[in-house]
């Protein structure tokens, strides 16, 4: 049996200004942020976590926020440092770290760079100052734009630049403007995703006027064209990528991998040698998880998850990937036996919303667009 | 010939909803002591959630009470309580022939309202003395001048003497039961005759079996004794009688002119039906008591479980409900677009909207009701008479003769300014008006309307025109011919059985288009396009269309917390509870009820 892949999810929890849109766990930062003090309880957090994972290996490490790129590089490197030290980390593990483009610096991306960051994600949205704008963001249109150049001159070769349409008041020749301009800046890969409203939002308190159903539509399907033209191959429903370069860590989270989640709100998922699969959460308050952190007692909560739970996560994940899963995957990462959604995959089958190639199960072209029905049906 | 006890008396109240019938009596329990106060719950006798929800007395209920008269005897007062709702006019019928007398309790802040005067005009017909009440005289708009009028006018007793009192305050209660004691007369009966004791209502106990409630109007009844109902002539023996003071109290015997429980090892209430005749094997009555009738349901409607794997226990749940609602008729009933069901029959819109909330309430079921239909009479072209109890059944057109649509006279009082809105809306119900009394600032009508009219959307029509202050009572009158047509719905071009409605032909048109429009908002936006069309016969009469749905993905999912994303899609998925798959289109259970709510606009 193939081990199950083991990632590590660092949260730095901290934001120039909270944007109305987003509801990570983020927080505003004032003045200095207390980098010795949260690393500390990050290093101390992990401590109390190896036991779970003893003897396993990273696969791969994402740093976000938040805006990491609010951390110092020193700061960084001794943390990563720190990380090398407990974890077995094999060279060229992904290493991904999230930057807004608002905090770029020729010299500290370097230092990043040199530190072993060694793919970094962007958080550009638009480059429209007007959408910037009405999305709160702290950058504009020319920060955008140089943030890339920087990124490149510091010499990662690999990065992904964050960008979402549907904007308040955006039109479709804007929305694919904004793309065009992100595959200008050529990078590895593309998250281009639909800006949603959720709950615990600014905008969801007051929600703005954001384009029609047939208009996002329109912006879809030009958009998938544009970005499969210019190379980016959709494998997940907002993930693009040139070839070989899909987002390692982010896809182990969609074939339901482990990972475990250091830092303030971070979640964790474990499988126990038992047959166990246990979910963890850190205290979400950067206060209250350094307290705690600090003595390795970080987790506000644990769970194990209950078997009948299983099928529907694993379909909440997998569900999404262009290429499916196969049966052997189901199997090895839920311990279910494949009877236990055969029957819902087949009736998915008769609605054309699932297709079978006798390797893997993939959502079909209609599917990709309901994955929520098909998600539903496993509830 | 021997006489009954003369210091019992049996009442009843008759009030309109809210006009304080469960205040006054609990006044009356608390004067005579029947509880203490620690066993006093407000409003006792309303035992049923939903009765004390809706502030409606669904079953008919009683308590014997001891009053000590300032005359220095002691009263054996039996308080019948009578459901107070127009579906049930006939339970109330049976309630108030077990009384020599009411109490007629109108709220003197409101004044009189139709139910009242229907089921007052009962109680005089039956020959009661009715004591006029004028209850919550402690409240500033208080009109006792005005309303002790309208009671003369409009319900054609004297309210000279009306009694003054307020179930809040518990001013005037003493006075009223001793004005009761007065008043009210004696029972006559011959506790030495045969025994005949009326059926005043029966329910089922888990551990008693049927328990009946019943006055004994001559001779006793005792335990050992054998007993039949004279409609079956079914024997059982007596286990036990008693009164209720409101706590089950045993007794030997109950003798002429007292009102208790009895249990006689019956499995099923059918079998003890509400008006019928108690007589004793040995020596029995020569004729049972007048008034009996079998009730007939009035309003019809498909109950279906959203999931097929309910069927069993949508089964259960109606025979238990059964058990203790003779009226509730129930046969298995399949329909293309809903699967295996039951057809219901009901006393009305309220017994109707009760039956669906406690099977959903008590027994967990999800269900989706067709909109209620009346029962037609079709005459087809062989010559035979059948009865349409579901509009699906209504033969082709071609083998049709004639069809006859019940007809009910309805009684409705209302305050003069909101006439003009009142006839209008009668107007457009395809009423008749058959008389139009002045009585004060209140004006009463008399319509001849069908029923199909009255069960669309009357009662809330006639609340809305008139602010709620127009009161109404019916009962069915006859069956007469009409030119009637089935409207059909089809989705996606599959006509939806369970969606049909026999409409007038002047209305077929407009109905259908609006019946359209209202599918168009409530079925919500598919995978694929969704056509609806309403047709009579073979002909389009109208149609509308749902948009396919793009698409339904969540954007950003990336580990973190699943239990959030769980509960948004558990959410999506709650909405579609109440949805059933009719081909593959799912329609939500508003959607067979949109007929019922047609906006006018």
């Amino acid at each position: 049996m193939t081990p199950i892949p083991l990632s590590l999810y660092v949260h730095i929890p901290w934001c120039v200004k909270k944007c109305p849109y987003c509801d990570f766990n983020s927080h505003q930062a004032k003045g200095e942020i207390p980098e010795a003090q949260y690393s500390d309880a990050l290093i101390n957090d992990l401590e109390s976590e190896l036991p779970q994972i003893w003897g396993r290996s990273i696969e791969s490490i994402f740093i976000g926020g938040g805006t990491p790129s609010l951390y110092s590089a020193k700061a960084m490197d001794q943390l990563l440092s720190s990380l090398r030290e407990r974890l077995t980390i094999r060279p060229n593990t992904e290493i991904t770290m999230e930057a807004n483009p608002g905090t770029f610096e020729q010299e500290r991306f370097s230092a990043y760079r040199q530190a072993g960051i060694n793919r970094l994600s962007i958080g550009i949205q638009s480059f429209n100052n007007k959408h910037l704008k009405a999305l709160g963001r702290i950058h504009g249109a020319n920060e955008a734009q140089k943030s890339t150049h920087i990124a490149k001159q510091a010499g990662f070769d690999n990065f992904n630049l964050d960008i979402m349409y549907g904007l308040p008041k955006q039109t479709i020749d804007q929305a694919i403007a904004d793309l065009q301009q992100a595959i200008d800046a050529n990078p590895t890969h593309i998250s281009w995703y639909q800006l949603t409203i959720e709950e615990n939002t600014l905008f969801h308190h007051s929600p703005p006027v954001t384009p029609n159903d047939e208009i996002l539509w329109e912006m879809q399907q030009r958009g998938q064209k544009l970005l499969a033209d210019a190379g980016y191959y959709q494998y997940e429903v907002s993930a693009y990528a040139k070839e070989g370069k899909q987002c390692r860590h982010n896809l182990n989270y969609w074939q339901f991998g482990d990972y475990l989640g250091i830092g303030a709100g971070a979640h964790g998922k474990i499988s126990m040698p038992d047959g166990e699969i246990k979910r963890h959460t850190k205290y979400r308050h950067p206060e209250k998880y350094m307290g705690e952190g600090i003595n390795g007692k970080a987790r506000s909560s644990e769970k194990k998850l209950a078997t009948e739970d299983l099928d529907f996560e694993f379909m909440l994940n997998a569900a999404r990937l262009k290429e499916g899963f196969t049966k052997e995957l189901f199997e090895t990462r839920t311990l279910l036996s494949f009877s236990a959604v055969e029957e819902k995959l087949n009736t998915l089958i008769q609605k054309e919303l699932i297709e079978y190639d006798n390797e893997k199960y993939k959502p079909t072209d209609k599917g990709w667009h309901f994955v929520n029905d098909i998600v539903n049906s496993f509830i | 010939m021997a006489l009954a006890n003369q210091n019992i008396r049996n009442f009843s109240i008759i009030a309109h909803i809210d006009h304080g019938k469960s205040t006054i009596s609990d006044r009356f329990i608390q004067v005579c002591e029947g509880l203490t106060e620690r066993e006093m719950d407000n409003q006792v006798l309303d035992s049923m959630d939903i009765e004390r929800e809706r502030g409606i007395t669904i079953k008919a209920q009683s308590v014997s009470l001891d009053f000590k008269s300032k005359d220095g005897e002691t009263y054996h007062l039996n308080f019948i309580d009578t459901p107070g709702h127009v579906d049930f006019s006939y339970e109330v019928s049976r309630s108030l022939s077990a009384c020599e007398g009411a109490l007629l309790v109108v709220d003197a802040s409101q004044g009189v309202e139709a139910q009242s005067v229907a089921n007052c005009y009962t109680a005089i017909d039956l020959d009661l003395e009715v004591v006029p009440v004028l209850n919550k005289i402690d409240l500033p708009a208080a009109d006792v001048f005005r309303v002790s009028q309208e009671i003369e006018e409009i319900i054609g007793i004297d309210a000279t003497d009306a009694i003054h009192v307020s179930g809040k305050t518990g001013i005037g209660i003493e006075d009223l039961l001793e004005q009761l004691v007065e008043r009210i007369p004696p029972p006559q009966g011959d506790p030495e005759a045969p025994l005949k004791a009326l059926i005043i209502d029966s329910w089922f106990d888990n551990y008693l079996g049927v328990v009946s409630l019943v006055r004994v109007i001559d001779g006793k009844i005792g335990k050992k004794s054998k007993v039949m109902p004279m409609s079956t002539k079914a024997e059982y023996q007596v286990d036990n009688v008693g009164i209720f003071t409101p706590k089950r109290v045993e007794k030997n015997e109950l003798v002429a002119g007292e009102v208790g429980y009895v249990i006689a090892g019956i499995k099923d209430i059918e079998a003890a039906k509400v008006g019928d005749t108690f007589t004793t094997v040995k020596n029995p009555a020569e004729k049972p008591l007048d008034g009996f009738k079998e009730i007939q349901p009035r309003v019809f409607a498909g109950m279906f479980p959203v999931s097929a794997d309910d069927y069993e226990n949508l089964r259960d749940a109606l025979d238990k409900l059964h058990l203790n609602d003779a009226s509730l008729h129930y046969e298995p009933e399949t329909s293309q677009a809903l699967g295996f069901g039951f057809r219901l029959g009901f006393l009305g819109m309220l017994h109707m909207e009760i039956v669906q909330e406690r099977l959903e309430r008590e027994y967990d079921l999800d269900l989706i009701t067709t909109a209620p239909s009346v029962v037609y009479e079709v005459e087809t072209t062989k010559g035979e008479t059948i009865s349409i109890h579901n509009p699906a059944e209504l033969p082709a057109v071609n083998y049709i003769e004639e069809i006859r649509e019940p007809i009910i006279r309805g009684t409705i009082m209302v305050p003069q300014e909101y006439v003009g809105n009142v006839i209008s809306l009668c107007i457009e119900k395809r009423g008749i008006q058959k008389e139009m009394k002045y009585l004060g600032n209140q004006v009463t009508l008399d319509y001849l309307l069908p029923l199909s009219e009255v069960v669309l959307d009357f009662f809330d029509r006639l609340k809305s025109v008139s602010r709620g202050y127009a009161s109404f009572d019916y009962e069915l009158d006859h069956f007469e011919p009409a030119p009637l047509v089935k409207v059909d719905i089809l989705i996606n071009g599959e006509p939806v059985d369970a969606l049909s409605i026999i409409v007038h032909k002047d209305f077929s048109q407009s109905r259908g288009r609006v019946l359209v429009e209202r599918m168009r908002e409530v079925i919500q936006r598919q995978m694929f396009d969704v056509a609806i069309q309403a047709a009579i016969g073979g002909n389009i009469i109208a149609r509308s269309n749902v948009k396919a749905l793009r698409k339904n993905v969540t954007a950003k999912c990336y580990g973190g917390d699943v239990s959030r994303k769980r509960k948004l899609l558990e959410k999506q998925k709650a909405g579609k509870k109440r949805m059933k798959q009719v081909g593959n289109v799912e329609i939500p259970q508003e959607a067979f009820l949109a007929v019922l709510k047609r906006d006018e606009n």
